[in-house]
Formats: C-alpha cells, structure tokens, sequence
C-alpha cells in the first residue's frame, strides 16, 4: 500500500488561519504540518486539544495529520465529519481530498469513486479536486482490469480491452493481433471486427491496408446488417479508391440506418455536389451544420455548394462561420502555445 | 466524338508502349558532390529541414540544359555545366556562384530582358540576384537590385512574374516563419516539439509567422518592394512554402498560388490594376475537402484532364494526401484528389513534384519526391520513413492516375530525403529527366532507359514585347485531335525551377496541326501543320 504521506502535493495546504497566540500549540501544529513534519505535527495538535478539545482546527489538521502518516482509520471519522459539515468551505475541501486518498489507500476503490464524485459536484473547477478525481477513476479502471484479467483471463473480453488500451497507445498492430484473437474466441460478438477494421487504417499506410479493413467492415456488416458506422467505413474506402458509385451506396445506406449520422450526411452531400445535383446536396448539408454547428467540413462542403450552385452571398455567409470556428478568441490554448514558443528558451 | 476517339486512341498508344524504366545516371554525369542540409539521424531546428532546391537551366545559351543544386549550410550551391556528352562539370567557382548559408530556394527568368537567364537564389538570411552576364559568369546583384532585405528573414519558394504586362520580370518571394537560432525553443520545450510522441525540432506551429514578398521590377535593374501596396502582405498568420505563378482564371494575367506549412493555402488573383485579392477558400484551393488546413510542401500544374484549363497539385505532409485540385472554370476550384486516384499514398511527406509527359502520350502524369522532415522517425519502426522513395504516377487519360512507382525503374526503388525537385530534356532526345535534391547526399538525376516512344515538341519561346524570358506565355498545341495547354513558368514544384521549355507529348501524331502562343503582353502567334519530334524556337513579333 502507497505511504499516505506520498498522497499529499503541499500546495493543499495553504490554508490561512485564523489569528493564534504565539506560542498557540495548534498553530505550531499546522506550522508543522504544513512543512511536511507530520510525525511532530500530530504531537503538537494531540497536546492543543487536550488543552482545548473544542478546538476544531486542531481537530481537523490532526486528521489531516494522521491521514498523512498513514493512520487513516484514526483520521476517517474526523475527515468525514469535517467533510460533511465544516462550515468552512476550505476545511471541508481538504478533508474530502484527504478522505478521498484514504479510501484509496485502504482499497476502498467504489467509495474513493463516490467521494470524488460529490467532491467534483461541491467543487466542480477545482484543479486539485479534478486530478484526484482523474485518478481515483483510473484506478477504478484499473482495479477492474485486473479482476477480469485475473477472474476470466480466458475469455475474448480480456483480449477487446487488450486491443482497446493499445489503441489508447496508438500500437495499432499489437491492438489488431488482439481483436483477431478476440475474434478467433468469439466469432460472433458484435464491434469486434469493426474495431479491427479501423486498427488496420490506423497501423498502415499500405494501400493494400483499405482491402483488408473492408473485409473486417463487412464482416460486422454480416453479423449486425445495419451498423451505420461499417456502412460508412466502407464506403469511405471505396472512395479513397476511385468507385465513388460503390462509394455513395454504402454511404446512403449508412444515412438511412442513422439519419443523423453527420459524417455520412456530409459524404453524400459532397457526392451530389460533385454530380452537380444541388437541390439534393443542399437541405443534406444544412442538415448537417444544423446538427453540428462547430463542423468545419459541414460548413466547408455547404460553402462550396452554394458556390457552385451561384448562391454566392450564402456562400460568403458560410465562409465566414469556417472562418470563426478555424481562429478561437484569443486566449485559447493555441494562442498560448504560440506565445510559449517564442519565448527564448532559457525562460 | 472527335474528343472521345482522340482518348481512346491515346489509351491505346499507352498500353502498347514499354513502361518507364528511370535511372539514376547522377553519379556517372559527375555529380558527386554532397549538399549538406541538417542533421542525418536528428535535427535540432525546423531550419534543418526545408532545404533545399534545385534547377534546370540553360545558363549559357548553347541550348543544353544546365544543372543548379542548392546547398544548405556548410556546403555551396553549385552549378554544373552540361558538357553534351551524358557528363557535366562543376563550374560554380569560375561562374562566381560559390556560396555560403542555408539556401531554401531557386527560380529562374531574364529580369533585365539581356537575353541570358538570371537566378534568384532565396535563403535563410540575405537572398541573392545574381545576374548572368553573357553566360559567362554571375554576378550578385542583389544590392543594386535594391533587394537588400533589413533583416534576417526565412525567404523559402520564388518566381517570376510580370504582373503587370510592363514586359519586365517581378519578384515573388514566399516566407516561411520568424526562425533565429538564439530564441527558438530546442526539441520537447513545448507541445510543438513532439512528432508521434518523440521530442523533435520545434514548429512550425508556436513558432511567429511571416509575410511574403514582391517586389516590382522598376525596369533600370532595380526593384521595390511593393508587398504592402499590391494586396500580398494583407495576408497574415501563413507558414509559406511553394510558389506557383499562373493564370488560373483565364483572364490573361498571371494569379499567384502559394502554399503553407499547417496553414491555409493562398491564391492571389491578379485584380489588373497593380493589386491582388487574397481568395484561396472561396475559390476551393486553400483546404482539403474537410475544410482542414494541410502542409502543404510542393506545387504543380497542368491541364491534366485536356479540358484547357490549369489544374493544380500540392504536395503535402504523412498522414495527409497530396491534393489535385480541378480547375472547374473561372478559377474555381473542386478537389478531386479521390476520384483521381491520388489517395492511396499518405505514408510520405511529399517536396518537389511536377507534371510530366513521360512516355509521350499527350497525358502528364505525376512524379513526387519524399522525406521526412523528422529523421528520428526512423527509430519507431512504422512504415513512415526518414529517406523514402518517390511516387510515378500515370495519366490514364479519364481523370485518374495510376500509381506506377514499383514499375517505373531501380530509380523509383531508392530512398532519399529528397526535398527539390525539377524536370528538363537534358539531351534534346524529346524525353524528359529528373532532377532531385537530397538531403546530405549527391543529388538525383534520373533518366529514362529508353526513349519514350511517342513524338514530341519542346519548345523554347522567346518574348520582345513580352519579358524575354516569355514567362507567363501560354501555349496550346492542338495534335491528333486534342489540345494541350501549359504555361512558360518560372519556380513551382517545391523551390525549384523545371526547364523553362515546354513540353508536349503527342502520342502517335507525327506533327501538329496548330500551336497557338498567348504572349504575356497579349499578343498572339499561331502556327499551323508543325513537324513533331524536335525543338522550336518561337519569337514574338516585336
């Protein structure tokens, strides 16, 4: 079990308090804590509420203490009093975090979950509350991998999410070989040969790759006659390979199994552009930007459209939408990147 | 139906036709030479990998093309005169052409109309004009020219252009970013300095941009720099590479396309007045058919489906596709990238490409040079490499292009880091070589192991009224019931100058029946019933 000690990034901790004596044993006690010296920090603040056993700082920093140094059963009751019912909102933060690395230290995984849960409701843009969040969840996800790894290792599922997490890794190959075990496991369960399908686009750039994903696509087909997302797939391979008719059926299929499949709306609407069949492409792409405002290549395809088709002033009007949605307000992530890089790099 | 038998008739001519087989001669016609650009296994700054052109040019007039091969940092540029016999010498040091710095790009033109063809020579740092003197050396003019630049600044693609019909050659230079290596950021220093998780050369992107450049040519040997004052420096927030200069809307004059690293490409149309109107997107050319801003590296253009307008092709970064760009009349363009054929290969980061005729058919196909911009690519074991192989792809005529680069010769096998790219007919045979510059190594000349078996003209055209170097000429040969158009250009593909000649395949038409001239001042010439299979001198009347 990870030393509680390790659980806690400082920076929790600047808390100010309110005016202490001098010599108070209390504020000597969060001095200490606060510089790391927990063991001395927990003396001084046992010995503040001997002294005053109403003092509810010291009552509160000395869970924080003992959580710190490992002793969670002792700090529990105290955290999650102060948790839920500190009158004080930075109080009540830092024992939910503390309580929150307790259950994980415990091994209390479901619990550390809901704690963070209704930490991330009390506390929704807080950095620190967010991260331990990130990371409760991902020992969730964690801990349930390893059951079923340990409990079914066997079983087709162990190789999906084996194939899923090297994806995560972009190791497309290595996540292709376990789908196809998956697949030799269990011929028939659904999403298995459309994952693979996509793996094999994502690992090669071999133009061979498209024949070999669309057999993985039909393969879905077969079993699920009206996956949308496989009618798609195909039909954008058949058009990366110049059969833009074969192309447009398996797109049209794909937008009657799901009307409001963007992507394949769009891939049609562009093919009626391209035949010049505008009164059709058209209502298809506005469509389109109607379901998905921020779709640039919605808006870029409906331009073009009302361009070709002499709409020029509805074409401008979409050009200027693309316009706004290519260059965020200032201040975006982007823009502080460009700042970041021209910085010298000694700062 | 005229229309429709010349097609099947050129289908036909094609499949009976050996394939190409291209070789690389370069090193049996002496150029040996290694033209250091940046590091091999690594590179520490985006200045490593730009680099850099190369040309074709006929520098002394004797009527063979002659070789330019830029350097980057460490080495010099070096020109290599054609000595006729399948061999050329180096004559940098006795042209007044040795050099120093990191040459990006090369174009060719007469500016001051002598009839000698100059060089501009662009760099990170001072560019350079160097004016031929009677073919006997090259002196830096850039000075007088009052093309001193008041900074340094990363000048990357060029060319020529009279934009405004005065019969005097201008100047466009394209701008990459702001790069100094005292401020920008060193591999992994922020989220820009990643490619597929290693620590890289940082940018473009974090990196400030820059704006690009032209220059009018005053007609006394100077220039001004009338970027602000013409429209182009309106355009802003580009990372600029290739130049393409072409009159894509038919009007007459010359439009300017240029394309950008992770930017939106820019089409400059010619307004006729001294101004140009940025419309890129309006106009189809600036995305990909999703509205994405790719990278876009190298240019090209043809007619390449004969319905006599200029298409576009843009050579772009791995993970994206090259585009071709159809010309759908009045400069408006649609990408048909897909149902051309040209989607297949996205595994490569293409650099210099061109539009050639190489079997004489009357149909130009596509050859596009490849490397990475990123050698530690190659420590991750995937199928995207530092040096790769080039692409060859056939016209077959209907729309679509064959990849045909397993097929096309040991040449199409070899792995480089190419960056440069030209085309010319280096012995007058009527089929075209390539040129290619590769980074830290010799450079490429590929030519065929045969002759390409279709006839052919080359023609070489000559301005009086218009600039002498006849650049912005356009050209229609009408043979065999097709006509085929194109364009005298200066710069385009990626930094690089193909032949100022034009090339025609004409298939199995043993003559033309017209070739028309559009001269940039708007005089006309027309030719009618012209044997094929050699090469034309054609003059405008002054």
């Amino acid at each position: 079990m990870m030393p509680a000690t390790r659980l806690f990034p400082c920076a929790l901790f600047a808390l100010a308090l309110p005016l202490l004596g001098a010599d108070s044993a209390t504020e000597q006690g969060v001095a200490a804590f606060q510089q790391g010296r927990y063991t001395e920090a927990r003396r001084l603040l046992q010995d503040a509420l001997k002294a005053d056993p109403r003092d509810e700082h010291a009552r509160t920093f000395l869970a924080l203490a003992q959580a710190a140094t490992g002793h969670c059963p002792e700090a529990v009751p105290s955290l999650a009093d102060r948790f839920g019912n500190s009158a004080n909102p930075d109080l009540a933060r830092l024992a939910g975090l503390a309580l929150v690395q307790c259950a994980v230290a415990e091994g209390e995984t479901a619990k550390a979950v809901s704690l963070a849960v209704q930490l991330e409701a009390r506390y929704p843009g807080d950095a620190d509350v967010l991260y331990q969040a990130a990371r409760v969840h991902m020992r969730a996800f964690n801990d349930a991998t390893r059951r079923m790894f340990e409990k079914t290792p066997a079983s087709y599922r162990v190789n999906q999410l084996s194939a899923e997490i090297f994806e995560t890794q972009n190791k497309f190959a290595e996540a292709a070989a376990e789908y196809r075990k998956a697949i030799g496991k269990n011929p028939r369960a659904l999403n298995l040969h459309f994952r693979l399908g996509r793996a094999i686009l994502l690992e090669s750039h071999n133009p061979e790759a498209l024949a070999l994903a669309q057999k993985e696509f039909e393969a879905e087909l077969a079993l699920n006659a009206e996956d949308a997302a496989a009618e798609f797939q195909i039909g954008q391979i058949l058009n990366a390979v110049s059969k833009p008719d074969q192309a447009l059926q398996h797109f049209q299929k794909a937008l009657e199994l799901s009307p409001d499949f963007a992507e394949a709306a769009l891939a049609v609407g562009r093919m009626r552009v391209q035949a010049k069949q505008y009164a059709g492409a058209i209502p298809l792409l506005e469509h389109v930007v109607a379901l998905e405002p921020a779709n640039e290549a919605a808006h870029y395809s409906l331009m073009l459209a009302y361009r070709d088709s002499g709409q020029m002033d509805k074409a401008r009007r979409e050009q200027q939408e693309l316009q706004k949605l290519q260059h965020p307000p200032e201040g975006e992530f982007t823009d502080f990147l460009k700042r970041l890089g021209e910085k010298a790099p000694d700062k | 139906m005229r229309i429709l038998l010349a097609v099947l008739a050129g289908a036909l001519f094609a499949a009976t036709q050996p394939g190409p087989d291209f070789r690389d001669i370069g090193k049996e016609a002496g150029l040996t030479a290694s033209f250091p650009n940046g590091g091999e296994k690594s590179k520490e700054y985006i200045i490593e990998t730009t680099g850099s052109g190369v040309a074709f040019i006929d520098y002394d007039n004797d009527g063979y093309l002659d070789i330019f091969v830029l350097s980057g940092d460490g080495g010099t540029n070096r020109m290599y005169h054609n000595d006729r016999n399948g061999r050329f010498t180096d004559v940098t040091a006795e042209l007044g052409l040795t050099s120093s710095g990191w040459a990006e790009g090369v174009c060719a033109g007469d500016y001051d109309n002598d009839g000698y063809t100059d060089l501009f020579v662009t760099y990170w740092g001072q560019n350079r004009l160097y004016r031929n003197v009677n073919g006997k050396r090259f002196e830096d003019v850039t000075a007088k020219a009052h093309l001193t630049q008041d900074r340094v600044r990363y000048n990357t693609g060029c060319a020529f252009l009279d934009y405004d019909g005065d019969g005097h050659l201008d100047l466009f230079v394209a701008n990459y970013l702001k790069f100094d290596f005292a401020t920008t950021p060193k591999p992994g220093s922020n989220p820009y300095c990643f490619y597929r998780g290693m620590a890289v050369n940082c940018g473009p992107r974090g990196l400030p941009f820059e704006k690009n450049l032209l220059y009018h040519n005053q007609g006394d040997g100077t220039f001004e720099d009338v970027s602000v004052k013409s429209g182009i420096a309106k355009a802003d927030g580009h990372y600029s590479l290739a130049v393409l200069a072409g009159d894509v809307n038919d009007d007459g004059r010359p439009d300017i396309y240029v394309v950008g690293d992770q930017t939106a490409a820019m089409l400059f149309i010619n307004q006729g007045d001294g101004t140009f109107s940025e419309e890129a997107v309006m106009r189809g050319v600036a995305f990909d058919e999703n509205g994405r801003e790719l990278s876009g590296m190298g240019l090209a253009s043809a007619d390449y489906d004969g319905d006599g307008r200029l298409d576009i092709f843009r050579s772009d970064f791995s993970d994206e596709r090259s585009l071709l760009y159809r010309n759908a009349g009045n400069g408006q363009f649609d990408d048909v990238t897909m149902a051309a054929g040209l989607a297949r290969n996205t595994r490569f980061v293409n650099w210099g490409c061109a539009f050639l005729d190489f079997e004489n058919s009357g149909w130009k196909g596509l050859v596009v040079v490849n490397g990475h911009v990123f050698p530690e690519v190659d420590r991750q074991n995937i199928d995207i490499h530092s040096r790769d192989h080039a692409l060859l792809y056939r016209n077959a005529g209907n729309g679509t292009f064959e990849d045909i680069s397993e097929q096309a010769g040991p040449a199409f096998a070899a792995r480089h880091s190419a960056r440069g790219l030209a085309i010319g007919d280096i012995d007058n045979d009527g089929t075209l070589e390539i040129l290619a510059n590769n980074q830290n190594e010799p450079p490429s000349l590929w030519k065929q192991s045969h002759r390409a078996a279709g006839h052919w003209l080359l023609l070489k055209l000559a301005g009086s009224r218009s600039n002498r170097s006849a650049i912005g000429a356009r050209v229609a040969v009408t043979a065999g019931g097709r006509t085929q158009i194109d364009e005298v250009r200066s710069g385009g593909s990626y930094l690089s100058q193909n032949d100022l000649r034009l090339h025609f395949g004409l298939g199995s038409a043993g003559r033309a029946d017209s070739i028309s001239v559009r001269w940039p001042s708007g005089g006309k010439t027309d030719l009618k019933d012209v044997a094929a299979d050699r090469i034309l001198t054609i003059d405008e009347q002054p």
